[in-house]
């Protein structure tokens, strides 16, 4: 057995590990999330998969957006995303991470996800059946046997591409303005009026 | 009490009121923006007790805003809508968190929203606009389409 | 012998911390988030903070014809869709002076209550959970799923249907529907002693809910509350019996109050209402009258609505959903303004009776009172 061989059979119970225990960090995005409680529950039962629902994003690696993402909205996955540790794996659930969906003509919404975080797979329709999650399941599970569900290293490695994005549509985000952010936007100091 | 009947009593005690049944279970009472406050307290002292919505009508050909106050009255089962019109330059007007205490949400919006001030709401901080930089968005010259151009770079392709 | 030092008044044991529940909160249901002042575990200031789920709806609804605003409606609120798509029907047939006939009134009046009840199973699900009650979920969702299967075999969605459409519904009810709807509503009324033996008759959860988060009905009317959580207060307010619509006038049905108001009083007015609601289902299936499902509307491609405003509402799950909307006569809504209950409900009422509360009970708060953000943002 050479050195790639015996580098192949160890990483390989860990990715074994990681795709066969996909914990999805609980966020509802947005109006997908409808169809993730009947995923996690009994009829459709995710957890024959591995998927479990996890509180935090600590200890959670798979991040489902679920529907359509507002501004305010993508700081805070931005915020979720960054406090999950390596490796993670982000699915976009839903036409609207794609290319906006429903919402692309909205003053509020972002059209395309993978410009602010990297996205490894994608689910379309609107609403995606609960089957059409566990086919990405396993298209996941491809994609990490085959250490090509890397979006983790593409965000570290493109780290100024995507906070370039980020900063372009959240100026205001704490790891940009610099110091303390407040949940609450404090009010400007005026609405800009039309002249 | 009819919906003509109470059309009756505010055409009585509010002459500068214009109001209208146009069909059963709803009322529409419109005024000049000094008489809305008293047109609201009559409404409520007949029985409209729930303020369903304040919603605002921009229009802009005409240079004015439109306010339109929902009241709901449980006891004689009518819908009304109380209006009066503002100007859209610096739009102003008083709160009416004095007679429904829920108002203080609506008007937050409309500020946001529309960019009307209302005297007396201790509240008119965003609600749903996130550190927002444009104009108010519900205003008719906030062009939709040009501002999803300019800022997420998609347009609407034909055919 | 020395006495052991008091701390000295200025410095108090505890202080103030401010939290925030949500977004991204294992016992948030739905994109929403709440900043909570504490001091040790009772919730000093509550402060909603909502726009997470802001879409700007009523702009797009501006953009977009009659017919494109059709798909669109639903979205609303995903928990309940087709309380959005009747009132938007009905605010159009206002304007465009469209008569309804009698058998798409009653299909939409089965649409809409099989719609009531998958969101009351939802919110079962989300409260047990916040109550630390698992398994009601496990059932209830798995049995929301049947009814689903039904939406699926009239409409082919699950959740988004786009269905009901000015001048009645979409398509007539396919072979085999009404054998279906009744094989699930048998099991579903056969399911509820299950649920209220392992629920809603369980002295915990009695224990955990009576008395907590009470509102008054006179402060619930004040505050623009309706739906379950006014007549929890004992006030018999409802759409459906104040202005009837679709098929309602014709059915009968009770609508459950209860006089105490606090979270127990909610819960139990919710779990009442699924009973009312299969047998409305089950009544509007018998008596479904012939005839056609859908009068021709005009070419929906150049639709060009009357002028006129119109405010329409329906008794939605979780209270009184309105639209009004300002046409002037062009082929787009001038103004379209949804209402959804949870607004004054999301926010102020919210405050209210998060103050003073224990940090454990918060999240079931947010829950007795249904409240759905997207209906709040839009």
């Amino acid at each position: 057995m050479d050195r790639g061989d015996i580098l192949k059979t160890l990483k390989a119970p860990a990715n074994w590990g990681r795709k066969y225990s996909l914990w999805a960090v609980y966020f509802c995005t947005g109006c997908g999330i409808i169809e993730i409680p009947p995923v996690i529950t009994s009829r459709w039962d995710a957890e024959r998969f591995g998927v479990i629902p996890m509180a935090t994003p600590r200890q959670g690696n798979l991040f489902l957006i679920t529907g359509y993402v507002s501004l305010k909205t993508l700081g805070a996955i931005i915020r979720t995303y960054d406090q999950m540790l390596d490796p993670k794996y982000v699915v976009g659930f839903g036409s609207c991470p794609v290319n906006g969906g429903m919402y692309w003509d909205s003053y509020n919404t972002i059209k395309h996800l993978d410009k602010y975080i990297p996205v490894d797979g994608w689910i379309s329709g609107c609403m995606p059946r609960p089957e059409a999650i566990f086919v990405a399941v396993t298209h996941l599970w491809t994609l990490i046997d085959k250490g090509l569900a890397d979006g983790y290293k593409k965000y570290k490695d493109n780290y100024e591409y995507y906070c370039e994005n980020q900063r372009r549509v959240l100026p205001h985000l704490g790891k940009f303005a610099g110091g303390a952010e407040t949940e609450t936007a404090a009010a400007p100091a005026t609405l800009r009026m039309p002249p | 009490m009819t919906e003509e009947d109470l059309k009756q009593r505010i055409a009585d005690r509010m002459p500068q009121c214009g109001v209208a049944v146009p069909k059963p279970g709803r009322l529409i009472a419109s005024v000049p923006r000094d008489g809305l406050l008293s047109l609201l307290h009559l409404l409520k002292a007949d029985g409209f007790e729930h303020l369903a919505l304040i919603s605002c009508v921009d229009w802009i050909e005409e240079g004015e805003l439109e306010l339109v106050y929902h009241l709901w009255s449980q006891e004689t089962k009518v819908h009304a809508m109380a209006k009066t019109r503002i100007s859209r330059d610096s739009p102003r007007f008083l709160s009416i968190i004095p007679l429904f205490r829920h108002a203080q949400t609506y008007e937050r919006e409309l500020h946001e929203m529309f960019g009307i001030t209302f005297d007396g709401n201790p509240r008119l901080v965003p609600m749903l606009l996130d550190h927002w930089q444009g104009i108010p968005p519900m205003r008719k010259e906030f062009d939709l389409r040009r501002h999803a151009k300019e800022t997420f770079g998609v347009e609407e392709r034909a055919g | 012998m020395n006495e052991p030092q008091a701390p000295a008044a200025a410095e108090s044991a505890t202080r103030e911390l401010q939290m925030f529940f949500g977004p991204q909160h294992v016992g948030m249901v739905g994109n929403f988030g709440i900043v909570l002042t504490v001091e040790g575990d009772t919730v000093v200031r509550a402060r909603a903070n909502p726009g997470y789920l802001h879409r700007g709806f009523e702009k797009l609804m501006e953009y977009r014809t009659y017919m494109q605003n059709f798909p669109l409606v639903c979205r609303l609120n995903v928990m309940d869709p087709d309380p959005n798509e009747a009132l938007y029907a009905m605010a159009v047939e206002d304007l465009a002076g469209l008569e309804v006939p009698d058998r798409a009134r009653y299909i939409r009046t089965v649409v809409l209550e099989l719609s009531r009840v998958s969101s009351h199973l939802l919110w079962m699900w989300a409260y047990g959970n916040l109550l630390g009650f698992d398994t009601l979920g496990q059932w209830t969702m798995g049995d929301r799923d049947y009814v689903l299967d039904l939406f699926e075999m009239l409409t082919g969605g699950r959740v988004y249907h786009t269905y009901i459409w000015p001048g009645g519904v979409r398509r007539d009810l396919p072979p085999g529907f009404a054998d279906k709807a009744y094989q699930v509503l048998d099991h579903l009324e056969s399911m509820l002693p299950e649920y209220d033996t392992l629920f809603f008759n369980n002295r915990l959860f009695a224990d955990r809910t009576r008395g907590v988060a009470t509102l008054g009905r006179d402060e619930a009317v004040a505050m623009g509350v309706t739906g379950p959580n006014l007549r929890a207060t004992g006030a018999r307010v409802d759409t459906r019996i104040d202005e009837p619509y679709a098929a309602y006038g014709a059915l009968d049905f009770e609508v459950p109050t209860m006089s105490d108001g606090d979270s127990y009083a909610r819960a139990v007015v919710v779990r009442l209402e699924v009973e009312q609601s299969l047998s409305i289902v089950r009544q509007a299936l018998k008596e479904m009258p012939g005839g056609p499902a859908w009068t021709r509307t005009p070419n929906p491609f150049k639709w060009e609505v009357p002028a006129g405003e119109t405010y329409v509402k329906v008794e939605s799950a979780r209270g009184e959903a309105g639209l009004y909307v300002v046409s002037d006569g062009s082929d787009k809504p001038r103004r379209a303004h949804l209402r959804g209950p949870s607004y004054p409900t999301g926010i102020l009422v919210l405050e209210r009776l998060l103050r003073g509360a224990s940090l454990s009970d918060v999240g079931h708060i947010m829950l007795s009172l249904n409240v759905a953000a997207p209906e709040i943002d839009r």
